[in-house]
């Protein structure tokens, strides 16, 4: 019963209900969960809750005349800081106007997060390693957003993707097809990450891109299962029979934890 | 050309997350107007600093800075508020013991929760203690994770989580009725 739920369950049920557990705990919940109708009870609790708040709560939605004003307050901003240009500020504001209209554009993605990207805190000495894949991971990922096509082969049939990959990579990745969980394979595409070229997968979940990159352990130093957000992106990692993962997408974090879940318990 | 490259970083950094400051700040005044002025603070700390962002979350460091912004308003503004601002961790002691009071007997089914009133949600956000309140928006309305809320709330994921988890246990005490409040 709830009484006797100690406040570590507890935490951990909030973080699973969050996609916030690696595989190991989530499978730990899981396991108490079936076994404890109270913290299954405590479980349906916290997900009315999530969607209460997500379905009914009014989303706050910025004024439109906020836009203008920071654009206004920026034009007061120290002179030394701004050229004589009633211009630029007007060319400015239409700018801002098209990126608002549109978040996720090619333009935008070549202007402002790419560099967001390619440089990562330049200013902090020691990147993990982990950390430097996990940027390279998802510069690819944006690269290939910004290819006419983000797979290099389209299919949605894995006999044709698989075959593609070989004799461009010395081990072609195993590719399963994930339309009944939610995750169409859209097709495979080789990504150079530090100079190894590493096959990457394609899926899609409604109208978002996933690439999945498959490098073989050993290749890659410190790549410990974990996940990350930069700029925007989530990223998931995990090891499967001696394989490290790389999942890339703006998809919610655990609409991305599906899709590794899904993955790794697709049949081969 | 300086000033070109501030404003193009300013751009792709900041302004796609423009409505996400306003939300955090809308949440964390209590009001419209005020979040406006807020953000617009905020905005233009982000536009002095911009050549110190060194790269990496930019709606996490723009939702930082105004959360700075909003306690800084809270400080000069609600006297009532800047008690919990001005010690947390008393906050914090406080909704621990006052979470443990709720349970176990008042645990509400998830049916009753399913079918809470839209308003009376939002006055129970509005009405949760602000170290709450900002883990919760930040999470459930935002949807951030919990690394990124650990960074723009300057706590250990540890606090995180337990902020998390009894600003939600509050909320289904709140709007599952008035029987099941402490």
């Amino acid at each position: 019963m709830t009484a006797a739920m100690d406040e570590d369950s507890r935490l951990l049920l909030h973080a699973y209900v969050d996609g916030e557990l690696d595989p190991a705990h989530a499978l730990e919940v899981e396991r108490q969960l079936s076994a404890d109708a109270g913290l299954a009870a405590e479980r349906d609790r916290i997900e009315a809750l999530r969607r209460l708040i997500q379905e009914r709560l009014p989303r706050e939605t910025a004024p439109p005349g906020l836009a203008a004003r920071v654009e206004a307050a920026i034009g007061r901003a120290p002179p030394s800081q701004l050229g004589p240009s009633g211009k630029r500020l007007s060319s400015f504001g239409s700018s801002w106007r098209a990126l608002a209209a549109s978040f996720v554009t090619a333009a935008f993605l070549a202007s402002g997060t790419t560099w967001l990207v390619l440089r990562p805190n330049l200013s902090e000495p020691s990147l993990s390693p982990a950390q430097e894949m996990a940027d390279m991971v998802v510069a690819s990922h944006i690269r290939s957003l910004m290819a006419p096509q983000p797979a290099d082969v389209a299919s949605s049939d894995r006999h044709t993707v698989k075959p593609w990959f070989n004799g461009k990579v010395i081990e072609a990745p195993r590719v399963v097809d994930l339309g009944n969980e939610g995750f169409p394979l859209v097709g495979g595409r080789i990504d150079v990450i530090g100079r190894v070229p590493v096959p990457a997968l394609v899926y899609r979940h409604r109208q978002h891109v996933i690439s999945l990159l498959a490098v073989p352990a050993g290749d890659v130093r410190g790549a410990v299962p974990e996940r990350r957000a930069i700029a925007g992106y989530n990223i998931l990692t995990w090891t499967q029979n001696g394989v490290v993962y790389w999942a890339v997408s703006d998809v919610a974090a655990a609409d991305l934890e599906k899709f590794a879940t899904a993955f790794r318990n697709a049949p081969a | 050309v300086v000033a070109e490259d501030d404003q193009t970083r300013f751009r792709a950094v900041v302004l796609p997350h423009l409505a996400d400051a306003y939300a955090l700040a809308r949440w964390l005044t209590g009001s419209a107007t005020d979040a406006e002025d807020v953000v617009q603070e905020a905005c233009l700390r982000a536009f002095r600093g911009i050549q110190g962002y060194a790269g990496g979350n930019a709606r996490a460091w723009l939702l930082t800075i105004t959360r700075h912004a909003a306690f800084t308003w809270l400080a000069k503004n609600r006297s009532s508020a800047l008690v919990v601002v001005d010690d947390l961790e008393e906050a914090e002691r406080k909704g621990i013991s006052h979470g443990l009071q709720m349970e176990p007997s008042n645990t509400p089914e998830a049916a009753l929760i399913a079918k809470a009133d839209a308003s009376l949600l939002q006055s129970a956000i509005a009405q949760l203690p602000v170290p709450f309140r900002e883990t919760l928006v930040l999470r459930d309305v935002q949807g951030l994770d919990y690394r990124e809320i650990a960074e723009v709330t300057k706590v250990p994921i540890g606090t995180v989580m337990s902020r998390l988890a009894r600003a939600r246990r509050r909320l289904m005490a709140s709007v599952a009725g008035s029987e099941a409040r402490a």
